[in-house]
C-alpha cells in the first residue's frame, strides 16, 4: 500500500514536471498571433445570423440578427448588431468599438424612442439577448485581451490541432480561463472549453461547417454553445456572408446607429 | 409648406411603390387602464388601441421612411390620433445627409427627464413617456465630422400638445381651451434650432441652440374659471448634454438656459438635470442587472410642476429569455410637498407578443399644487403588444 502510494506520486509529480515543461506561454502567443494575422485584410463583412435559444427541456426559441463588421487599422474592430426578431426588439442596434488594451465603446440604439444611448462596458460577462453567449463571447477577439499558455497538440475530428491556454486580461471577464482547440492546418477554431471565476467547467463553444471566402478568410456557419451549469443551448446559424461590401468606417459611427436599418 | 409637402410625398411614394426594397412592419397594441381613485363625473377605466406602421423603402442613394399610428379610445377623444410621426426624405451627400418630411428626434442624456429635448411636440394625452411623440415637419440637415456630428434644423407647421378629456385621465379635470401664442405668426411660426454632439473617451458631450415657441404651454385659468387656457412662448435657449460612462457608473448632466417671452412678460430661466446610474451587474450570482438611479432636477420655467425634484429610482434587468425588466421611479419636490410614483414592467409573451404593466400615482399635500390636480389620476395600464 505504501509502496503504491509513492509510485503514484512520484507518476503525478512527473506528469506535472512533464506538463510543466512542455506549456508554453511563448508558443502560445505565437499561435495566437498566427491565427490572427491570417484573418487581416477581410476588411468589412456582413452576415445574417439565426440565434436558437434552448433550455433544459429541449425548448426552444428564435431570434433573427444581422451582423456587420468593420476591420480595425490600430484599433480593434468594429461591429454593429441588427435585431430583426423577436418583434419588441425589433430596429434595435447594438455598436461596439473594442479596444485593444482599453475597455470597449458600446452605444444602444432604442427605436420607440430615437434614442442613442451609451451603456457601460464592464457588463461583459452578462448574457448577449438572453442566450447562453455572454458580451464578451460575442466581441471582437483582439490578441491584447488574453494571456497565452500553449499546452499540447491534440488530435480534435480528426484534424491535428494546438490546445492552447487563453487568460482573460480583464478582471471583469466572467472567466478565469478559457482552453482552445485550433487546428494546425489554417489556424481555424474549432472549440473552446469556459471555465467561470471559480475555475468550474461553464461553457463549451463548438465551431462547425467552415468555408472560406475571398481564398482566405474562413468563416464557421455553425456556432454552438453549451452551458454546463444550466443545461442551456444556444446555437448561432450564420448564412449569407459577404465581404469589401462598400461599407465605410462612416457606417460604424455613433451618428450612423439612428440611420441603420 | 415645403414640409408638408415632403410629408405627403413621402406617405405617397411609400404607398405607390409596387416592389418595395425595405420593410413594411406593424405593431398592434390594446391598452386597458384603470382609476381606482377616480372622482365622481370620471371615467374608472380606459380602453384604446392603437395600431403602427413602420416602413421604409430604399431608392439608389436616397431613402425614404414611414411611421403612421392611429389611435381608438372608447371615451376619451383627447387619446384619438391619426399622426405621420415619421414620414421624410434623407437625400445623402457627400459628407451630409438632408431630411425633408415629419421627423422624430431625442436630445439628451437624462432618464427622468430630458430638458434639451426641444425638437419634437409631446403627443401627451397618450401618457406613454418619452416615446410618445409627435412629427416635427421640418427640414434638417446633419453633417458627419471626425469631432461629431452636426445638426440643422428648420421646423414650421407648430404642433400643439395634446391633451386627454376633462373627464379622463390624467387631467386636471377642468376644459383645455384653445391655444394662444406669443409670437404673432401664432402656429405658422418657424422654429430654427441646431446641435452638435461628439464623444472622447468616456465623455459624450453636446451642445445646442434653439430659437422658436416652447414646447410645453402655460395654462392659465380663463376669465370665468371654466377652462385653461394654453399659452405658447417664445423660446431663445442654449442647452448642454454631457454623460461620463464609466465601468459600472454613468454620471449624467443636462442643462438649458435661456429665455421665454409670455403674456406673463420675458424672463430668464434655467432647467436642470444631473444624476448618476450605478449597476450591480450578476449580483449574488444572479444574471441580472440592477441599476440605482438618482437625479436631481431645478427648472424655474412657469410650466414646470414645481422648481426642485428628487428622483430615485432601481431598474433591473432580468436577462432572461423573454426580456423581462422593471423600472421603478419616485420623484418628490424639494419641500417634499408632492411626490410621483411610477411602475413599470415589461416582458416577451412570444416571439410577436409583449405585455407591460405600468403604475402611476400622484400624492400633493395641498389640492392647487400641480400634483394636487391629478390626485384622482393615479393609474393601473396593461398594455398587450403584437407584432406582425
Amino acid at each position: 500500500m505504501k509502496l503504491s502510494t509513492i509510485t503514484m506520486f512520484i507518476a503525478i509529480s512527473f506528469a506535472v514536471i512533464t506538463t510543466t515543461a512542455l506549456a508554453s506561454p511563448e508558443k502560445g502567443l505565437e499561435i495566437a498571433i498566427k491565427a490572427d494575422s491570417r484573418d487581416k485584410g477581410f476588411g468589412n463583412s456582413t452576415a445574417q445570423i439565426t440565434m436558437i435559444l434552448m433550455d433544459k427541456y429541449g425548448q426552444s426559441t428564435e431570434r433573427a440578427i444581422r451582423n456587420r463588421t468593420f476591420e480595425g487599422d490600430n484599433e480593434g474592430d468594429k461591429s454593429l448588431v441588427i435585431f430583426d426578431s423577436p418583434g419588441d426588439v425589433r430596429g434595435t442596434a447594438f455598436l461596439s468599438h473594442t479596444k485593444k488594451a482599453d475597455s470597449d465603446d458600446q452605444w444602444l440604439y432604442l427605436p420607440a424612442l430615437k434614442r442613442v444611448k451609451r451603456i457601460a462596458s464592464s457588463n461583459k460577462a452578462g448574457p448577449f439577448m438572453g442566450s447562453e453567449f455572454s458580451y464578451e463571447d460575442i466581441a471582437s477577439q483582439e490578441v491584447e485581451k488574453y494571456t497565452y499558455n500553449y499546452l499540447r497538440d491534440e488530435e480534435l475530428n480528426g484534424l491535428d490541432c494546438f490546445v492552447v491556454e487563453y487568460d482573460p486580461v480583464d478582471p471583469k471577464s466572467g472567466y478565469k480561463r478559457q482552453i482552445v482547440w485550433m487546428d494546425k492546418a489554417e489556424y481555424r477554431v474549432h472549440k473552446i472549453d469556459f471555465y467561470d471565476r471559480k475555475d468550474a467547467l461553464l461553457k463549451t463553444l463548438t465551431y462547425e461547417d467552415y468555408n472560406q471566402y475571398l481564398d482566405k478568410f474562413w468563416r464557421s456557419n455553425r456556432l454552438v454553445m453549451i452551458n454546463h451549469q444550466t443545461g442551456k443551448k444556444t446555437k448561432l446559424l450564420f448564412a449569407d456572408w459577404k465581404f469589401r461590401t462598400g461599407m465605410t468606417e462612416r457606417d460604424f459611427e455613433k451618428s450612423a446607429l439612428k440611420r441603420t436599418r | 409648406m415645403i414640409t408638408y409637402y415632403g410629408c405627403f410625398f413621402a406617405i405617397f411614394l411609400l404607398l405607390a411603390q409596387p416592389a418595395f426594397a425595405g420593410k413594411i412592419n406593424g405593431t398592434l397594441s390594446s391598452r386597458l387602464d384603470f382609476y381606482p381613485n377616480h372622482s365622481k363625473g370620471t371615467t374608472s377605466e380606459g380602453h384604446s388601441a392603437e395600431v403602427k406602421i413602420e416602413a421604409f423603402h430604399d431608392f439608389d442613394e436616397s431613402r425614404i421612411v414611414g411611421e403612421f399610428i392611429i389611435r381608438g379610445d372608447k371615451k376619451d377623444s383627447g387619446r384619438r390620433i391619426t399622426e405621420a410621426r415619421q414620414a421624410y426624405f434623407r437625400i445623402p451627400f457627400a459628407e451630409f445627409d438632408v431630411f425633408v418630411g415629419n421627423r422624430q428626434e431625442f436630445w439628451g442624456k437624462a432618464e427622468s427627464k430630458n430638458v434639451v429635448d426641444v425638437i419634437n411636440q409631446f403627443d401627451a394625452a397618450a401618457n406613454e413617456g418619452k416615446s410618445s411623440k409627435l412629427g416635427a415637419p421640418s427640414i434638417s440637415a446633419e453633417r458627419y465630422l471626425d469631432i461629431g456630428d452636426l445638426q440643422l434644423w428648420y421646423i414650421s407647421n407648430f404642433r400643439e400638445k395634446t391633451f386627454n378629456d376633462s373627464n379622463a385621465h390624467p387631467s386636471s379635470g377642468v376644459p383645455i381651451s384653445s391655444a394662444q401664442y406669443a409670437r404673432k405668426e401664432g402656429k405658422n411660426a418657424d422654429d430654427f434650432a441646431l446641435r452638435f454632439s461628439g464623444f472622447a473617451g468616456d465623455w459624450d458631450l453636446a451642445g445646442s441652440v434653439f430659437y422658436g415657441t416652447a414646447r410645453d404651454p402655460i395654462l392659465s385659468v380663463n376669465s370665468n374659471g371654466s377652462a385653461l387656457n394654453p399659452h405658447y412662448a417664445l423660446q431663445k435657449s442654449i442647452g448642454f448634454e454631457a454623460q461620463y460612462t464609466g465601468d459600472v457608473t454613468l454620471l449624467k448632466l443636462e442643462s438649458l438656459h435661456g429665455t421665454q417671452s409670455s403674456l406673463i412678460g420675458v424672463h430668464d430661466f434655467a432647467a436642470t438635470v444631473a444624476g448618476i446610474e450605478y449597476t450591480y451587474y450578476g449580483p449574488v450570482e444572479t444574471i441580472w442587472d440592477i441599476g440605482l438611479i438618482g437625479e436631481f432636477q431645478h427648472d424655474d420655467r412657469p410650466q414646470a410642476a414645481a422648481n426642485q425634484f428628487g428622483v430615485a429610482g432601481v431598474r433591473i434587468v432580468f436577462n432572461d429569455i423573454a426580456d423581462s425588466n422593471i423600472l421603478f421611479l419616485a420623484s418628490m419636490d424639494r419641500k417634499t410637498d408632492q411626490s410621483f410614483f411610477s411602475l413599470e414592467a415589461t416582458r416577451r409573451i412570444n416571439d410577436v407578443t409583449s405585455v407591460k404593466f405600468t403604475s402611476q400615482f400622484y400624492n400633493a399635500r395641498t389640492a392647487n399644487s400641480a400634483f394636487g390636480q391629478f390626485s384622482d389620476d393615479d393609474a393601473f395600464t396593461l398594455t398587450l403588444n403584437m407584432f406582425f
